[in-house]
């Protein structure tokens, strides 16, 4: 397949790159006070694009950073970041964030080095967390990553129902108002959810605030549910050993987790071969 | 023998509802020498000559006078007996109202009301013979409690729950055969308490009476058919009702339908509503009933259907409700 000749597939799976994984650098520049830091007191606009268009047409999500506070807006294109990784296509985007190749970006404002090499850190910081194959060993490198995980899959569930994915759709236009949500048993924080109406479909953080979710996928700690999320464990056996708790509507647990593996699928590269 | 009845379950499902009231006021009787029966030339039909053959001396037949027998009622309990007071429910709720208001509810008495044949049970005898009201006229009086069971078992189950208890009970009962819901007594009847038959977080469905049966065969219609998981509260006591399940549903489901043989007006969906708009959280709300108009004649069956208060009635308002936005400027961007 010629690299010049964007598919359906490397548009969905760069959709899930700029719109649910990139943004979780908030997340870890927020909950990882080691990263936080390096942020301290900085302003600036960080900016990952892809050129989608002959004209230089390209697709972006940036970071407004102001006094090391974050704040995130997806598909959305800044004209004068201060730093900024363009990418020659979406394809080589994909290759680069799912760590099947390293189709270097150009860097706009690589000399400025006080934005620059904390944007790089934790950037291979979310990198080393996602794309590896085992859990952690840190009970607070669990934590992150269960959060991490729960917030890509809900959003990039999403995401792909938002960019018309026939199987996403096939499950949320029929269905009436409903939520599915994540947890872990103990941990308020360790959750998240997606909310579902007639092809409509929003993915947000925390407990569901509006109603007790349709479903909701309860692990009974960080280990079972990295197993799970990492595809180490069957869910149902999980199931069968209390790892795994499905509250609500347990038939449409499989429905959620084939949409779960095709996120996966997505985020993984897997379909690139 | 469950729970200290004197029938089974198996045998229940051979008995009318007020069959079933009949016997249980037998054993009642036989247990408590001060519980006496009262009739407005009922006796019959309201099923409690069982108790007049077993305890001649203690059942008082007052003629077609049903405000004498309240005015008897609340004499003898003024002496120390537990009066049973049956008749139609229209009959019984309508026509004696000021002598349950000042006689029994003003001075809180302990006399229970039996009103048989109630809704639009009693089918073909017509409009005149259907208590379609007595709900809202009853759920307005101090000290009052108003059950409504959804069959056999359960009517047994609040028959011995408003002896045991003090001051005045209405319980509304069907004519004839009510289906069964329960298949045994021991699933925690209380008074005041919903029971959840179906548990589910798209939609609440809130039924008292023999409208449950058909809430829970609508609940399943309506999982097999399309997925939709309902959950089914039997909310058996309209006074004093279960704010805990009723604001437990709009939290869960945010959609809540009633269900009742009676009108929409000031009955089960008014006492729901009433919790609803006061918990101050919005809930796409809908009352299922006779819709502001008296009943038609017919049979019972028919007529549930008519008025959508049958299984199918159920699953239509239900489908309906579920595609119903009531909330605006809905946000659909995702949180990053």
């Amino acid at each position: 397949m010629a690299m010049n000749v964007i598919t359906q597939e490397d548009k969905y799976a760069a959709g899930i790159f700029f719109n649910a994984a990139l943004p979780l650098l908030k997340v870890i520049a927020e909950s990882e006070p080691k990263y936080g830091e390096k942020f301290k007191g900085k302003s600036f606009v960080f900016q990952v694009s892809a050129i989608t268009g002959e004209n230089g047409e390209k697709t972006a999500t940036h970071f407004v950073v102001e006094d090391g506070v974050w704040n995130v807006f997806v598909n959305k294109v800044h004209d004068n970041p201060d730093l900024e990784f363009i990418f020659p296509n979406l394809r080589k985007f994909v290759i680069f964030f799912s760590g099947k190749g390293m189709p270097l970006p150009k860097i706009k404002g690589i000399s400025k080095l006080g934005i620059f090499v904390p944007i790089l850190l934790t950037l291979l910081r979310m990198a080393g967390l996602l794309q590896a194959k085992n859990p952690p060993q840190k009970d607070f490198d669990k934590e992150l990553l269960v959060k991490l995980y729960f917030y890509l899959l809900s959003v990039g569930i999403s995401q792909l129902n938002k960019m018309g994915h026939p199987e996403v759709k096939a499950f949320t236009e029929p269905s009436p108002d409903r939520a599915y949500a994540y947890a872990v048993i103990g941990y308020p924080e360790l959750q998240a959810w997606l909310r579902i109406k007639a092809g409509n479909s929003k993915a947000g953080r925390g407990e569901y605030p509006r109603c007790k979710p349709f479903l909701t996928m309860k692990f009974d700690n960080t280990v079972h549910a990295l197993d799970i999320l990492m595809s180490k464990g069957d869910m149902i056996e999980y199931m069968k050993e209390g790892y795994l708790i499905i509250e609500g509507a347990p038939e449409f647990g499989g429905t959620l987790g084939s949409l779960m593996m095709l996120v996966g699928y997505y985020a993984q590269g897997q379909y690139l071969k | 023998m469950a729970g200290g009845l004197t029938y089974t379950a198996v045998e229940s499902s051979k008995l009318s509802t007020s069959e079933i009231y009949g016997k249980t006021l037998c054993e009642l009787g036989e247990k408590n020498p001060n519980i006496v029966a009262l009739t407005a030339d009922l006796k019959g039909s309201t099923k409690i000559g069982d108790f007049g053959d077993k305890f001649p001396e203690r059942i008082f037949n007052v003629g077609i006078a049903e405000q004498n027998m309240y005015g008897v009622a609340a004499g003898l309990a003024k002496c120390g007996f537990i009066p049973f007071a049956s008749s139609f429910s229209v009959f019984a709720s309508l026509r004696a109202l000021d002598q349950i208001h000042t006689d029994l509810c003003y001075q809180n008495l302990d006399v229970k009301i039996i009103g048989t044949h109630g809704g639009t049970s009693f089918g073909q005898a017509g409009s005149t013979h259907h208590a379609i009201e007595d709900f809202a006229v009853i759920r307005g009086l101090v000290n009052m409690t108003l059950i409504c069971p959804a069959d056999g078992i359960e009517t047994g189950l609040a028959v011995r729950a408003a002896a045991a208890t003090p001051g005045p009970f209405y319980i509304r009962i069907n004519r004839g055969f009510d289906q069964v819901v329960y298949n045994t007594d021991d699933y925690g009847f209380e008074v005041g308490k919903a029971v959840v038959m179906n548990e589910g977080t798209d939609i609440t469905v809130i039924a008292c009476g023999a409208c449950v049966y058909q809430a829970i065969q609508a609940a399943k219609i309506l999982d097999y058919d399309h997925k939709i998981k309902v959950r089914v509260l039997n909310m058996h006591t309209l006074k004093p009702i279960d704010k805990e399940a009723i604001l437990k549903a709009v939290n869960d489901t945010r959609r809540i339908i009633t269900v009742e043989d009676h009108t929409v007006i000031g009955g089960l969906g008014s006492a729901v509503a009433e919790v609803v708009v006061e918990s101050g959280k919005a809930c796409a709300f809908r009352r299922l009933g006779l819709q502001d108009h008296f009943s038609a004649i017919g049979l019972h069956e028919d007529l549930m259907a008519m008025y959508e208060i049958d299984a199918n009635g159920i699953v239509k308002n239900v489908l309906d409700i579920m595609k119903q936005d009531f909330e605006v400027n809905e946000d659909w961007s995702d949180e990053v």
